[in-house]
């Protein structure tokens, strides 16, 4: 008699439990996303355009294109030879 | 000549008995575990060193005042202390019988107030408390040591990889099934008269399934203090057994295809979500679930230290000086715990058979809700990162990635799987949280 009671009683937290740690993180899932969507709308990333495209491009960076392609350039008329 | 006897009567090798002797020998097996294969070794060295100094004979350095002096004292010491349990002790049976009677009621359900009053009584007669049992109770009676480490933890811990992608957290919960389950388990045991656990008991061992060592200790001295060694013994050894008993399972459960899934690279979190998080998780707490609240408290604490990003010095010292501080008198207090008369029993077995059951029926269950959630939603999972939900931050996470290799060298899955990895870590404080609310 007893031991079954105990049975009943180990099903009912198991339940419970189980149930309460889903609806919790369930609840997390929703705070959390809702908190970075929040959080993106207002506050826009300020760190993203420096990380996003690397070193800011500039007068250096179209020089050393043009000493690529001049290069890439003759070499490609060298050995089309 | 009896100068020479008084020795041998107090020498440890007169006094050792056979169950001492076993429990060494388990302290230096631990000893050997950590020290040559490398098993969780900052927590089994001083486990193993706590449990071999906490059975050397006539030391007592595990005992309170009461029971060593209930071993040692002069026969009158020994009537106080027994007016002090309100004990009836029969003057003809002479003193090693009163001993006798002494320790079977301390070690017995004794109120704590009478317990107290014989300590009180010892502590006059000029007897003090071991010194692994003061380590006891400052460290993890009190409950502290557990927290404290738990903070180190929550420094320790990035969240980003579970905020870029939250809905992982379904795979922490899932993983919790393993405590649940081993919870009936060890009920469905003692109600097949095998073994004898009582609900308290058993949902302590259930918990080793979190796979969470402080959590287990945690929950493991408020609900059920007597099997703590065992359960601290099991938790940490089976965490660092989780590469040899999460692959097969891993691989019974997956198809090679879904195996080689390979997951899109996950989005940049920004630094304020990264604090906001911690705060938020502690108000859902508050509103939810104020039981959870110093395990969980002390988790977000110890991110927020992190990510805040002002208070570099005392994240610096939540994430080393102090966890290590307080792990070696953690293990040192949970060795205290391997003493012979409570550790040499079926029910040890039993919980150590019950843990290994829970570790896998936790990995079973995060995977299988893995491949759930990849036949409903849109991004692809991979189920391998599903066996990290059940926390044992971050070597889980790791043994997903390394299956994963196996299958697809290009398939990095670390990152991914640690947002199931932190998920269970939460995960399993919240099933802590409930069994306390309905057992404490």
């Amino acid at each position: 008699m007893q031991d079954m009671q105990l049975l009943e009683e180990g099903l009912a937290l198991m339940a419970l439990g189980m149930g309460f740690v889903f609806v919790f993180l369930t609840v997390l899932v929703i705070v959390t996303t809702l908190m970075s969507k929040t959080l993106g709308r207002f506050f826009p990333e300020p760190a993203a355009p420096p990380r996003g495209r690397g070193p800011a491009p500039g007068r250096g960076d179209d020089d050393v294109m043009a000493a690529i392609s001049a290069a890439v350039h003759r070499y490609r008329r060298r050995h089309r030879r | 000549m009896e100068k020479l006897l008084t020795l041998w009567y107090g020498s440890g090798l007169y006094n050792l008995g056979l169950g001492q002797a076993v429990m060494v020998l388990v302290g230096l097996g631990l000893l050997y575990l950590a020290i040559a294969k490398k098993f969780e070794p900052l927590l089994l060295v001083p486990i193993g060193f706590g449990g071999i100094l906490a059975n050397i004979p006539e030391a007592g350095l595990a005992l309170s005042a009461a029971e060593q002096a209930a071993h040692l004292a002069r026969p009158e010491v020994l009537e106080r202390m027994a007016a002090a349990l309100q004990l009836g002790l029969d003057p003809a049976a002479g003193a090693e019988a009163w001993r006798h009677a002494l320790e079977t009621t301390l070690h017995g359900d004794t109120s704590p107030e009478l317990v107290r009053a014989a300590n009180d009584a010892a502590m006059d007669a000029g007897y003090a408390h071991g010194m692994l049992y003061q380590f006891y109770s400052v460290a993890i009676a009190s409950g502290i040591a557990p927290l404290v480490i738990f903070m180190g933890v929550g420094a320790m811990t990035d969240f980003g990889p579970l905020l870029a992608n939250p809905r992982t957290l379904f795979l922490g919960a899932a993983a919790q099934f393993g405590i649940f389950a081993t919870l009936f388990g060890a009920v469905g045991l003692s109600a097949l008269g095998w073994l004898d656990f009582s609900l308290n008991q058993a949902a302590a061992i259930g918990i080793i399934g979190g796979a969470d060592g402080p959590t287990s200790i945690y929950v493991a001295s408020i609900l059920a203090p007597e099997l703590l060694g065992a359960i601290a013994v099991a938790s940490y050894s089976y965490m660092a057994l989780v590469p040899l008993i999460q692959p097969p399972i891993m691989k019974a459960l997956t198809s090679r295809r879904e195996r080689e899934i390979a997951m899109t690279q996950l989005r940049p979190v920004s630094k304020l979500e990264k604090i906001v998080f911690p705060v938020s998780l502690l108000v859902l707490v508050v509103l939810f679930l104020p039981d959870a609240a110093p395990l969980l408290g002390m988790f977000c604490f110890g991110n927020l230290l992190r990510e805040c990003g002002v208070v570099e010095r005392l994240s610096d010292t939540a994430q080393n000086a102090l966890i290590n501080i307080v792990t070696i008198f953690l293990g040192l207090s949970v060795g205290s715990k391997l003493m012979a008369d409570r550790f040499l029993a079926v029910e040890t077995l039993g919980i150590l058979a019950l843990g290994m059951v829970a570790f896998a029926i936790g990995t079973a269950c995060g995977i299988l809700m893995a491949k759930l959630m990849n036949a409903v939603s849109r991004m692809p999972i991979n189920p391998l990162i599903g066996s990290a939900g059940v926390s044992a931050v971050p070597m889980a996470a790791r043994v997903s990635n390394k299956v994963g290799l196996e299958s697809n060298p290009h398939n990095f899955l670390l990152m991914h799987a640690m947002g199931p990895n932190v998920a269970g870590v939460i995960g399993s404080a919240v099933a802590a949280g409930v069994m306390i609310k309905y057992l404490g």
